[in-house]
């Protein structure tokens, strides 16, 4: 053992992935742990170089606001891959199958029949005074009743390294292009220890999302685009990768017209009719007839179009109300309702702060809680309790008072960590992890492997990129 | 294809065109001015490339070092190649999806090497001669590579639809800014640093010698930017690849573009024929003057055909 690996200081109370309390390396990071025994720091800092002048030349960036200029910055990468054994990836393919299936039902029923709610499983006030939930949805066929065509199910791993769901993200996750590109980094750092691992790989994912995306209507070769805000949105990369990649035209809104309730895009060559629609814009901002009156990044009257069946939206208005923080803490009892199961991925245990006896009891432990607003997203407006001053937590409760449902509470988790090379050392780092799910006509697929997402700053469990996070490779291995 | 994103390969190429022409006559001038030692021919290029009206707006820049360091990396002027570049690779990275990932990559280079941070100061320490050849690399790469990787569609004529029409305009510019004031009894015309350089910075300087030896006459000058078919910058040449990518579009696409097709035809067979005689009988500025009338309703007719702009 080198010095990299003797001074690798592990968190307390917390699961590393790479090795184990005794600070032994576990059997399927076996090839890594020899890797870094023989490797040397300089060499992992020319690879980390090397890693970031590819992400710099490909225009793999992400766009920052700073003084009212955009300045791009490439998405922070740690070269040591997350290496996840096809047992555990079963149970999470299968969990997450389970989940969005359930999810999709649950969208179903609450934009028509409501039964969910008459049987008195989910209290109707969660619906009602949401703002995620869309009027404008109700009653609205969609095709093949598929609402959550592209999900994002955030995972974690606890101090027992048991996996959770944190959060489901069925609006417009983002982060696959990053997933795409970690690989192809990945197979230039390592191309001794890549083969001998039998990664399964994550390139077709394009190609597996237009399949899917193609089944949703019955037309042989459908027109689909992708609709994004434009050159300035942070995920403009992940735009452009994703239409090159599938092939499909990168649409702004003021590239499409409505004609009699129709949309087409204007081409060279005169306007064409377009089926699938896979919009990267917020439902706000998504018809400015129906929502946001402000918007011009949208189609004025798209809604009544999709509600006429003339167009198909991906993924479909109105799935906020069942990624919701609130909502979430419900998944497990609809995975039972509606598909008689029992739920395979775990949930957080979570406190809804408009109920007293639960709002006593995180007020009581509030060291160990983190809350959070329930449309809240990205790692903003949380209040860790074991950070927290008694004046802010004092504050913050005095919000909660204003709109008390709009807030839950969850213990907080030791997020498991990784291996990472940072500042010229090797330390751990708090990551989750985002695999990708597509759900088409006929089944839902899970894409084998996913964004791991790294809390750059020691110590830190934010992982969103946009408050300072990476990310790693994650390597799904085939079964043998 | 979208009528947005065949724009922004159109202006991609345009920029590119231009910002290769404005290397080139940096260089040249500058090349110029140390056998000269005339550095008001800087007034002229800042005149035409970067729109700069009256001294004052320059008069920080009254060597050619600096004023080579402002043409290449003034922020504020949009016209500089910094902001060119810039606005190339910003349509370039709208349109990923239709151009080959090669030809991407190297105007992202281009870019990232124009804006490094400690480029200026790198170079503050080299002579101009070696810093504009470097930049011209990257310029000669991306034409390269757009040739042998990118596919020939509707993209690829696009393409050159913006590099031939920003070319013959700098043909017609070097014609009208440096040409027409001369005549054969100025004297320093028989020097021959004049021509040489003259002829360097549109490239054409070896074609001349083969064609005319080392006899420097405007009339075969003109004569080579305006009607010499083999002249890959002269005004023909444009226009007849004008005609070609026009005509393919229209065919792939499936397009009557009635009025387009006549006006860049006309153009077409108006160069074809033309002699020397005929331009000097009615006087190179008629001569040019049709031919920028000719360019500017083929260029609308393109706007209103092809990006939906209706003006």
């Amino acid at each position: 053992m080198n010095d990299l690996l003797a001074n690798y200081e592990q968190y307390p109370n917390t699961w590393d992935e790479m090795f184990d309390d005794s600070g032994k390396v576990r059997t399927i990071y076996s090839h890594f742990g020899k890797f870094l025994s023989e490797a040397k720091l300089d060499s992992l800092n020319q690879m980390k170089e090397f890693s970031n002048q590819f992400f710099k030349n490909q225009g793999v960036t992400f766009t920052v606001y700073h003084d009212n200029k955009g300045v791009e910055r490439i998405f922070p990468f740690d070269i040591i891959p997350r290496i996840i054994n096809s047992n555990e990836w079963e149970i999470i393919e299968k969990g997450i199958i389970q989940r969005i299936t359930a999810l999709n039902l649950f969208l179903k029923d609450v934009y028509h029949e409501k039964f969910i709610i008459k049987d008195e499983v989910i209290p109707a006030s969660l619906l009602i005074n949401n703002h995620c939930y869309l009027r404008q949805m109700m009653r609205l066929e969609v095709p093949k009743n598929i609402y959550t065509h592209i999900s994002g199910v955030d995972l974690i791993r606890d101090k027992n390294g048991e996996l959770f769901v944190l959060e489901d993200n069925l609006r417009t996750p983002s982060g696959v292009s990053y997933m795409l590109e970690n690989r192809e980094i990945t197979r230039r750092l390592y191309p001794n220890l890549m083969p001998i691992h039998k990664v399964q790989p994550v390139d077709n994912y394009p190609q597996i999302l237009y399949q899917q995306l193609k089944t949703l209507v019955d037309k042989n070769d459908p027109e689909i685009v992708l609709l994004t805000p434009g050159l300035y949105n942070s995920a403009y990369y992940e735009h452009t990768t994703l239409a090159r990649l599938m092939g499909v035209e990168l649409v702004e809104g003021s590239d499409l017209v409505l004609d009699n309730n129709m949309v087409f895009m204007k081409t060279a060559s005169g306007n064409k009719k377009v089926d699938i629609i896979y919009r990267r814009i917020d439902d706000d901002f998504l018809d400015p007839l129906s929502f946001n009156t402000d918007s011009i990044l949208g189609l004025a009257g798209i809604m009544e179009a999709y509600r006429q069946g003339n167009v198909c939206i991906v993924n479909a208005p109105g799935t906020g109300i069942a990624d919701d923080k609130a909502i979430y803490s419900y998944v497990p009892k609809m995975i039972n309702y509606y598909l008689n199961e029992k739920p395979i991925l775990k949930n957080i245990e979570t406190y809804h702060l408009s109920n007293s006896e639960q709002k006593a009891y995180v007020k009581n432990n509030i060291n160990d809680m983190v809350i959070k607003k329930t449309d809240g997203s990205g790692g903003y407006g949380m209040l860790m309790g074991n950070k927290a001053s008694e004046d802010e937590i004092d504050i913050y409760f005095k919000q909660i008072k204003k709109n008390p449902s709009n807030f839950i509470a969850q213990p907080i988790l030791n997020l498991s960590t990784s291996p990472c090379v940072i500042e010229k050392k090797l330390v751990p780092r708090c990551i989750d992890l985002r695999p990708f799910a597509i759900y088409g006509s006929e089944k839902i697929k899970v894409c084998p492997g996913g964004l791991s997402r790294v809390a750059m700053k020691k110590k830190s469990l934010i992982v969103n990129s946009s408050q300072g996070g990476g990310s790693k490779d994650t390597w799904v291995i085939r079964k043998h | 294809m979208l009528s947005r994103v065949a724009n922004n390969l159109f202006w991609m190429d345009r920029y590119m065109e231009r910002s290769y022409g404005l290397l080139n006559l940096i260089k040249t001038n500058y090349n110029s001015t140390l056998d000269s030692g005339d550095y008001s021919s800087w007034n002229k290029i800042m005149f035409t490339y970067l729109a700069i009206r009256s001294e004052n707006e320059y008069k920080n820049h009254q060597d050619s070092i600096s004023t080579i360091f402002f043409i290449l990396f003034d922020k504020k002027n949009p016209n500089t190649l910094i902001n060119m570049v810039v606005k190339a690779r910003e349509n370039a990275r709208s349109v990923q999806e239709h151009i080959s990932r090669e030809l991407w990559l190297s105007v992202n280079k281009f870019f990232l090497h124009l804006t490094e941070e400690d480029v200026i100061l790198k170079y503050r320490k080299s002579d101009p001669i070696t810093i504009v050849n470097e930049l011209l690399q990257f310029s000669h790469i991306y034409y390269s590579v757009a040739d042998i990787t990118q596919e020939r569609g509707t993209a690829y004529c696009f393409m050159n639809l913006g590099k031939y029409l920003e070319r013959v305009v700098q043909s017609i510019d070097f014609l009208n800014l440096r040409i027409i004031s001369l005549d054969d009894k100025k004297e320093d015309l028989y020097e021959s640093y004049f021509f040489k350089n003259l002829l360097i910075s549109i490239g054409g300087y070896q074609l001349y010698l083969k064609t005319y030896k080392s006899i420097y006459k405007i009339e075969n000058v003109v004569k080579m930017i305006a009607i010499n078919e083999n002249f890959p910058r002269s005004i023909i040449y444009s226009v007849n690849k004008l005609n070609v990518h026009i005509g393919r579009l229209n065919e792939f696409n499936q397009i009557k573009a009635g009025e387009l097709n006549f006006t860049v035809g006309k153009l077409k067979n108006h160069l074809k024929y033309s002699t020397i005689e005929s331009i000097k009988q009615n006087g190179l500025e008629q001569f040019l003057d049709d031919i920028k009338f000719e360019l500017n309703k083929i260029s609308n007719s393109i706007n209103k055909t092809y990006f939906n702009q209706i003006l």
